[in-house]
């Protein structure tokens, strides 16, 4: 729907599903396993070279500066068979959105240049929290040689498997906290084994552990929560895309499903309850979809009100994917649950995501904060 | 004010005083001493979580998610050690006999713990609620002997119950639908017994149970009125276990699926048959329509329970968190958001509770164990020495009169109203307990956020187990049929459920 009238978007759309369904689909449930079974190095790969990671950056950069919508359109396809490639490039996509932010314009053009391979290029980032609200966190120490960080922080996404990390510390002395880039690789730098979680199994987090680690200093001291916020601002309709990718992953496979499946003498897309369950997940589906295309013009366009139109983008699809979802069970009876189906999947990603940028009636109080 | 013949139409106005009031008619109707027995087995089943469930929830999570053809045998030994599989198995069979009315409150101790292990617990009893809706007091106390036995052996002996089907689920477990589906589980009746073919699949605890209470068909085209309920032994020739499913949930209960070919069954396994069921009042459909009645109105009575648990747990996962974690310089627990999230988490865990327990009295009144609840019986069983009792049940068993009187008693004389309002209230005590603990669990997730996501924490473990208790026993949307069939329809002349006619 957002690529609707724009022939470029149309062809990353059509590249972007085409790359779900051959290459992610078919090997969606060993890819699962992940802590548990090897990692989808080479799917992460060819989606690398085919330029699924750049959408976010201006041109300059080697973007392909179509702006937001580029992004959005690539999340909802890749997540319609497998988010967790969603969640590697959304969690990228919202660490180099704070080097943009925070005007970090050599490391930037250093990242992109020197990229030749995946891991080179990717940022781990702490996306399922906002660090205003964490109350431990990494401290930093200026010395002769720049910021030193030391301390522990949770659930840094990316981390095991990106070479880089943007994380915040406070730096001793100040109240508000600021954005540093750590080298993952690099001196006191310690790294858990990736954390079994609900969902998203192959966009794998860490715990992290530093000491005395030299940090860059990303901005200005104290400025992180502003950079964090215009990224949220930015970045929440992305969030909302991936949901939006996962309902309609979830409906179709429901429908082709019940449309195979008989019980009652009649295939049970014909018992209307069942019909009346597609119909409210066709209706939510469809208002989540233009939900999301306004919020893309609008923040591509600047139009006034477009912060207000990405969060609420997000807070609503969050939650209907989540219904959906577990609807998109619901239809398909005991092999909704299983693992040989996609549909138990999708459940957790999209409760998985619905935790992005923090705790959700959080998020909702905070955007409404932001109206008064 | 008003006279008798008043109070008796108005009161049988729907909604009929009769359905709106279970609890209340069960007091003074019920042995008190069941309060006591009660009050006991969640005290049981609390010390059980605490030692048992408690300290093995995760790793036994995990165990299955790394290796999905686990089978967590040292668990069942556990259990049977503790007694659990033979804790509402009647005195009469050589069982502890508690009385069934604990049933609810034990598995939401159990729940509330870890739902995978209150299923390996619980699903034992499910085939023996199959077993029993049978009325078949010789296969009862056969195979309550073997249970019994099990336990003193330290080899746990299960059941389970065994109806589902690759292409029959929903078609398997309501009557109106086996005709039109395609019902395959094939018994053919030889000379001294039945030989089975065919596949039943997720079926809850199959690879450990020693034996499988299945419903097998001697016409496919005409199972509503050709069913045969027939007990089969693990070992048995032409009876072996096939796939083992991968669950997002409850992964440590296995679902598995039975593959009966040229399985010979001997007559004295058969729990019902038409042989029988011509025998009764009704016609033989109406048998099993009853017969289903029993099973679901007990079982979902019990599911009920452990969708309680579920929404249990996961408030009390979220509690502890609140009550933990700061937010903008104040603990969670005292935003009042957060407080009023937890209420509503409370009000569910409550209402659904009510929901099961009213579901208990109608039970218990008019359902599977009204027969044990009357005073008399109750305090019969309860009072004579076990021992007694066994020598007189043994013998009495093994006569056929004893099955005749028992199914006269409980099966031709359980009115349709009866009938009605057990299965209507296993439904709604189904759908509101467990549609509240998959609530429950996407608001814990919600209040936890990032720390919810983690395993460790616990909480997305009790949302993955939640969501299969919307599907297993009939799904929510065929339950919600179900209650309408069993107390809407009767309002309105022209109604149908499950009908073809339906659209
Ligand atoms: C883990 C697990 C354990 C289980 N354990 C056991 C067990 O121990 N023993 C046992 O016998 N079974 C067991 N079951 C089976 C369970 O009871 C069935 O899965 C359930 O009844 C649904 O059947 P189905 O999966 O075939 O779905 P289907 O019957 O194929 O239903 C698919 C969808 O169609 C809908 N539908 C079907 N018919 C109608 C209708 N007439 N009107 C409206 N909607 C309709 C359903 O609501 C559902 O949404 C288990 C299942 C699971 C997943």
């Amino acid at each position: 729907m957002i690529a609707n009238t724009n022939k470029e978007l149309k062809l990353i759309e059509k590249a972007a599903y085409d790359f779900s369904r051959k290459e992610l689909w078919p090997e969606r449930e060993e890819n699962d396993k992940f802590p548990f079974g090897p990692f989808f190095d080479a799917s992460l790969k060819k989606a690398y070279d085919l330029d699924f990671f750049h959408s976010i950056l201006p041109e300059t950069y080697g973007g392909i500066g179509q702006g937001i919508s580029t992004l959005c359109v690539i999340l909802e396809n890749i997540c319609r068979e497998d988010s967790s490639l969603g969640g590697i490039i959304f969690t990228n996509s919202a660490a180099y959105e704070i080097l943009i932010e925070s005007g970090s314009e050599e490391i930037l053009k250093k990242l992109t240049e020197s990229a030749d391979q995946v891991n080179k290029f990717l940022i781990a980032f702490p996306v399922f929290s906002d660090p205003s609200q964490v109350r431990h966190m990494l401290k930093a120490t200026k010395g002769n040689d720049g910021y030193e960080l030391s301390g522990s922080m949770e659930y840094l996404v990316l981390g095991s498997i990106a070479n880089q990390a943007i994380v915040p510390a406070r730096i001793q002395g100040t109240d508000s906290y600021s954005f540093f880039l750590v080298d993952l690789k690099g001196k006191g730098v310690k790294v858990s084994s990736p954390i079994h979680s609900l969902g998203l199994h192959s966009c794998p987090a860490v715990d992290l552990t530093l000491s005395n680690t030299p940090g860059k200093l990303l901005g200005q001291e104290g400025q992180g929560q502003t950079y964090f916020k215009k990224m949220v601002d930015r970045l929440s309709v992305a969030a909302a895309s991936m949901a939006t990718g996962i309902m309609k992953g979830s409906f179709k496979e429901a429908m082709d499903y019940t449309k195979e499946r008989s019980q009652g003498g009649r295939k049970i897309i014909n018992w209307s309850e069942v019909k009346l369950m597609l119909a409210n997940m066709s209706i939510k589906i469809k208002n989540a979809e233009m939900s999301v295309a306004k919020a893309c013009q609008a923040l591509d366009t600047k139009e006034s009100g477009w912060k207000e139109c990405s969060r609420a983008a997000a807070l609503l699809t969050q939650e209907t994917a989540c219904d959906i979802t577990t609807d998109g069970i619901q239809v398909m009876g005991g092999v909704g649950f299983m693992k040989d189906f996609g549909q138990e999947k999708r459940f957790r990603d999209a409760k998985h995501i619905q935790a992005v940028f923090g705790i959700t009636p959080v998020k909702k109080i905070k955007h409404f904060e932001e109206l008064l | 004010m008003v006279t008798r013949k008043e109070i008796k139409a108005l009161t049988e106005r729907e909604p009929r005083f009769d359905d709106m009031t279970s609890s209340v008619r069960a007091v003074g109707n019920q042995p008190k001493w069941i309060t006591n027995e009660i009050r006991e087995v969640m005290a049981i089943a609390r010390k059980f979580t605490d030692e048992v469930v408690r300290p093995y929830v995760l790793e036994l999570d995990l165990e299955l998610t790394k290796n999905p053809a686990y089978l967590p045998w040292e668990f069942i030994k556990k259990a049977n050690e503790w007694g659990l599989y033979t804790l509402f198995v009647p005195k009469m069979f050589g069982g502890q006999g508690y009385n069934l009315s604990c049933c609810g409150v034990f598995f939401e101790e159990l729940g509330s713990a870890c739902l995978a292990m209150a299923n390996l617990v619980g699903v034992h009893y499910l085939g023996y609620t199959m077993l029993t809706a049978s009325w078949n007091v010789r296969m009862l106390n056969k195979i309550s002997l073997d249970i019994v036995d099990g336990q003193k052996k330290g080899e746990p002996c299960l059941l389970t119950l065994a109806m589902t089907e690759p292409d029959a689920g929903t078609d398997s477990q309501n009557l109106e639908m086996m005709d039109t589906g395609n019902l395959r589980c094939h018994a053919k009746k030889v000379d001294g017994g039945y030989i089975l073919n065919g596949t039943k699949i997720f079926i809850s605890c199959g690879h450990l149970s020693q034996w499988h209470i299945v419903h097998a068909y001697t016409d496919l085209k005409r199972a509503s009125d050709n069913t045969v309920m027939i007990a089969v032994r693990t070992g048995t020739k032409g009876f072996s276990f096939g796939k083992k499913e991968k669950k997002m949930g409850q992964q440590g209960c296995p679902a598995s699926e039975l593959i009966f070919s040229d399985c010979f069954v001997p007559d004295e396994n058969v729990c019902l048959d038409n042989r029988d069921a011509i025998r009764l009042k009704r016609n033989i459909a109406g048998t099993n329509e009853q017969i289903f009645a029993y099973i679901w109105g007990a079982s979902r009575m019990g599911v009920g329970s452990f969708g309680t648990a579920a929404a249990r747990n996961a408030y009390e996962e979220a509690l502890k968190f609140a009550s933990e974690n700061e937010l903008d310089g104040q603990l969670l627990i005292n935003h009042e958001w957060c407080q009023c999230m937890l209420a509503e988490m409370y009000r569910n865990v409550a209402v659904s509770r009510a929901t099961y327990l009213e579901a208990t009295q109608a039970n218990a009144m008019h359902g599977l164990w009204k027969p044990m609840n009357r005073k008399s019986l109750y305090y019969i069983t309860k009072f004579t020495p076990a021992r007694l009792m066994e020598k007189l049940v043994g013998w009495v068993a093994e006569k056929p009169i004893a099955t005749t009187i028992f199914r006269k008693l409980c099966l031709d004389g359980q009115t349709e109203e009866e009938i009605d309002r057990i299965d209507g209230w296993g439904s709604i005590a189904k759908i509101t307990g467990t549609d509240a603990g998959n609530k429950n669990c996407q608001i814990a997730l919600e209040i936890m956020g990032q720390a919810g996501l983690r395993h460790s924490n616990r909480a997305e473990k009790i949302l993955r187990d939640a969501k299969l208790l919307q599907i297993y026993e009939g799904t929510n949307q065929v339950n919600r049929v179900n209650v309408f069939k069993r107390l809407i329809k009767r309002s309105s002349s022209q109604a149908e459920a499950f009908s073809q006619n339906n659209i």
